[in-house]
């Protein structure tokens, strides 16, 4: 095995040589395994950003025969895309996007799900986002399809492809794909809604979930959301709502999908989705439209048995945020969008200061809780997606 | 003037022009009917008849039969049943449409589009029948033909709305929106099933739950009724029971562990509907049969706390007014005897008229028939009273 080293020009050009689909097969997959080891740091990704002859080497050789290399290469290319200063290389000189998107169509094609993860990391910020999002649209396969194959089924039954959640999530940071995804002449949000349930996957359900999150931030939309042509509330409701019984009343008060759960009713798994459906119906309550149907819908008493559970103490704080507005009385004339309102100077740095002091009281709980928890259990943290070698 | 035409062509056109000036044309119109026979030339009727005689309407006929070449290949034939069908169609002659698209798919053409707009037509004639089966297997027939034919792809999903199977209605609907995102037809449909699958989940839930909620309800009845120590008499085995023996079994089962009693025990077979319930503070309300044989004359309570006793009730019944069958004014409290009956043995146990309802039933001789516990009246040292007592065993209160 050779040592993960970078390499002089002349190493390099032999196994450039090595790195094409001719080359004799011991030799390419030796060479294929430095250069993935190479991207398994950090200073191996910066050396090979320099190096496109390398990029579109890799590109090439998902090509080949060999499943072993195959997998080293997108092995490569997902950490390779895992680093932000890498993506103008990707695209642009090594042109990764048509290959992944034409494979990515194929039903049979076995590294599906690397393909996604990749295109999830490529679109994570907003520069590179905005070129994978045009490159879909215009010269590749589009959003439409993207959506189709997340919603459909079995599309590939060698691969989930659960991480189309978190490329839409993350496409939808862009106008141009909400518009897509909101738009009323289609059925497009209403095909996303049911995967804020599906047991199976994280990734997707957090997926879905940030991007009806990212689709409520236009507050023209809302309405239309709300409304029984998309009926976004009971998607947001339901993974927080648990099996306490609730009274006749309170239940026939509720969305059809929310009344008479079964006592077996399991709340969302991963809090940080828990955060992300509450701040969704925060955004949602910018509008006193919206607050009233949310009022009408009895979302408050799900809250109230949420609130009762909770124990994380950054969702307990966006769970009586919403629980505030959701009991407190409707805002004076002329602050019915709270989104609109334009804050005095002093109070905005009083507000500021107030969510500073609470964002450290919030970090402070959590060491706390962190410390309680057995010392043998690391801290995981959760870096953009790519895998050490 | 044309008589003065040269005769000398070949082609007997002059022969023909001088029959005509000579002789009488014979198929003119008559007077008398020329109406009708006007409506039987094919270019000037008004509405075809049901059925073409070719002895009445020849003329007609014989276009039919140019239409309806079999020498014609099998595409146009089917070509021709599927307008003829199409009209009738328009028509809302539905049945004959479907007979027209029969013919047409008999043919067995190649053209599988022309097939399936054949299919999806006659699914749509036996939709407007009310055929949903026949409709359906149309579409699906349309559908393997032409899998994009949008229109087969909204009868299908129509069909299924009809038998609520909103689960593949939905699906049905989305192959079409992968063809057509922006059909509005197909966007509505599909917002109505959503709709009403979600509708029925709720309702299957909420049935679950009542389900549960009586059973519990239920058995925390017969848990204390057996806490209790109170008996329920087995009632005979009728062939009404026998139809109900699923449901027993599944009672029996939570009732098992209860010493042999079962819900049929609490059934009223009374009139009124009315049965034993637990009420919120964990007391027991029996309905109670009063029964006074001498005038053949009955009463109930339709809700006798256990912790009241008799003398509570026969105050008010026979408080202030007595009963207008009481001819003799002889039913006040303090006159009456109680009684009930052990009905295995016909023997009469006295009852303590302040006594609590729980501690009478509580008693090792009585057993509660039909979930409705009966007691008799009758009026101290009376006549009626010596005989009916008489002949019988009768345990006195000490």
């Amino acid at each position: 095995m050779m040592q993960t080293t970078m390499l002089s020009d002349e190493e390099a050009e032999e196994m450039l040589s090595f790195l094409t689909l001719e080359a004799r097969a011991d030799l390419k997959g030796q060479a294929t395994e430095h250069i993935l080891g190479i991207t398994g740091t950090k200073d191996g990704c910066r050396y090979l950003r320099g190096r496109p002859d390398f990029l579109r080497a890799l590109l090439t050789l998902t090509r080949d025969h060999s499943i072993a290399i195959v997998k080293d290469c997108y092995h490569a290319l997902v950490n390779l895309s895992a680093d932000e200063t890498l993506h103008q290389a990707l695209l642009k000189d090594a042109n990764v996007l048509p290959t992944l998107f034409r494979n990515l169509q194929d039903p049979d094609y076995d590294f599906a799900d690397r393909i996604c993860t990749i295109l999830s990391n490529l679109s994570r910020h907003k520069k590179t986002c905005k070129e994978v999002f045009r490159v879909l649209q215009e010269e590749e396969i589009g959003l439409a399809k993207i959506v189709e194959i997340f919603c459909s089924e079995g599309y590939n039954n060698k691969a989930p492809l659960h991480y189309l959640g978190p490329l839409l999530s993350n496409l939808t940071q862009l106008p141009e794909a909400r518009q897509f995804i909101l738009d009323k002449e289609r059925c497009v949000v209403q095909r996303l809604l049911p995967y804020t349930q599906y047991g199976d996957s994280t990734v997707r359900r957090g997926g879905v979930v940030g991007t009806l999150r990212n689709c409520c931030f236009d507050y023209s939309h809302h309405e239309w959301l709300l409304s029984d042509a998309v009926d976004i509330l009971p998607f947001l409701l339901l993974p927080l709502a648990g099996p306490e019984e609730l009274t006749e009343e309170e239940n026939e008060g509720l969305p059809v999908d929310l009344q008479y759960l079964p006592e077996d009713k399991k709340r969302e798994e991963d809090p940080d989705i828990r955060k992300m459906l509450i701040e969704t119906m925060l955004l949602l309550t910018a509008t006193k439209a919206g607050r009233q149907i949310l009022d009408k819908k009895n979302a408050y008493a799900i809250m109230r048995e949420f609130h009762n559970w909770e124990r994380e103490p950054p969702v307990v704080a966006a769970c009586e945020k919403l629980v505030q507005v959701l009991i407190g009385d409707e805002p004076e004339s002329g602050m019915e969008n709270l989104l609109e309102v334009d804050i005095p100077e002093d109070v905005e740095v009083k507000l500021k200061d107030m969510d500073e002091k609470e964002q450290e009281q919030l970090e402070r709980e959590k060491e706390e809780l962190l410390k309680s928890e057995s010392e043998n259990k690391e801290n995981e943290s959760t870096p953009p997606d790519g895998l050490s070698s | 003037m044309a008589s003065q035409v040269q005769d000398d062509s070949d082609d007997g056109m002059g022969d023909f022009m001088d029959k005509f000036r000579k002789q009488k044309y014979e198929g003119a119109f008559k007077e008398d009917n020329w109406e009708e026979e006007f409506d039987k030339v094919p270019m000037f009727m008004k509405t075809a008849p049901e059925e073409i005689d070719p002895k009445t309407h020849p003329d007609l006929a014989c276009l039919q039969s140019i239409i309806h070449d079999d020498d014609r290949p099998p595409e146009e034939q089917a070509r021709t049943f599927k307008d003829e069908g199409n009209d009738y169609f328009k028509e809302k002659k539905y049945k004959r449409a479907i007979l027209s698209y029969t013919e047409g798919l008999k043919k067995k053409c190649c053209d599988s589009e022309l097939n399936a707009i054949l299919h999806t037509n006659r699914a749509a004639a036996h939709f407007h029948l009310g055929n949903m089966r026949s409709s359906f297997n149309d579409a699906v027939a349309a559908k393997k033909l032409k899998p994009d034919h949008l229109k087969a792809l909204l009868r299908g999903a129509q069909c299924c709305m009809e038998f609520r199977n909103y689960g593949e209605a939905l699906q049905w609907c989305e192959e079409g929106l992968r063809i057509q995102p922006a059909d509005r037809k197909l966007l509505d449909l599909r917002a109505s099933a959503d709709k009403l699958k979600r509708a029925a989940e709720r309702d299957a839930r909420k049935a679950k739950a009542k389900g549960k909620k009586d059973r519990t309800k239920r058995g925390a009845l017969l848990g204390a009724i057996r806490e209790r120590g109170i008996k329920l008499l087995k009632p005979e085995r009728s062939s009404k029971h026998s139809s109900d023996s699923e449901e027993e079994g599944r009672d029996r089962g939570t009732a098992a562990a209860m010493a042999g009693m079962n819900l049929d025990g609490l059934g009223s077979q009374e009139a009124t509907g009315a049965t034993v319930f637990l009420d919120e503070q964990g007391t027991l309300h029996w309905p109670v049969l009063f029964l006074y044989p001498e005038h053949r004359q009955t009463d109930f309570i339709s809700a006798f706390s256990e912790s009241a006793c008799f003398l509570d009730h026969l105050t008010v019944m026979f408080g202030e007014e007595l009963p207008s069958w009481d001819t003799d004014r002889k039913y006040h409290p303090q006159n009456l005897q109680l009684y009930f009956e052990n009905f295995k043995t016909e023997e009469l146990h006295q009852v303590d008229l302040k006594t609590p309802l729980l501690k009478i039933l509580q008693h090792d001789r009585c057993f509660v028939k039909s979930g409705t516990p009966s007691i008799i009246i009758l009026v101290k040292g009376s006549a009626f009273c010596k005989e009916f007592l008489s002949g019988k065993k009768v345990y006195r209160l000490k």
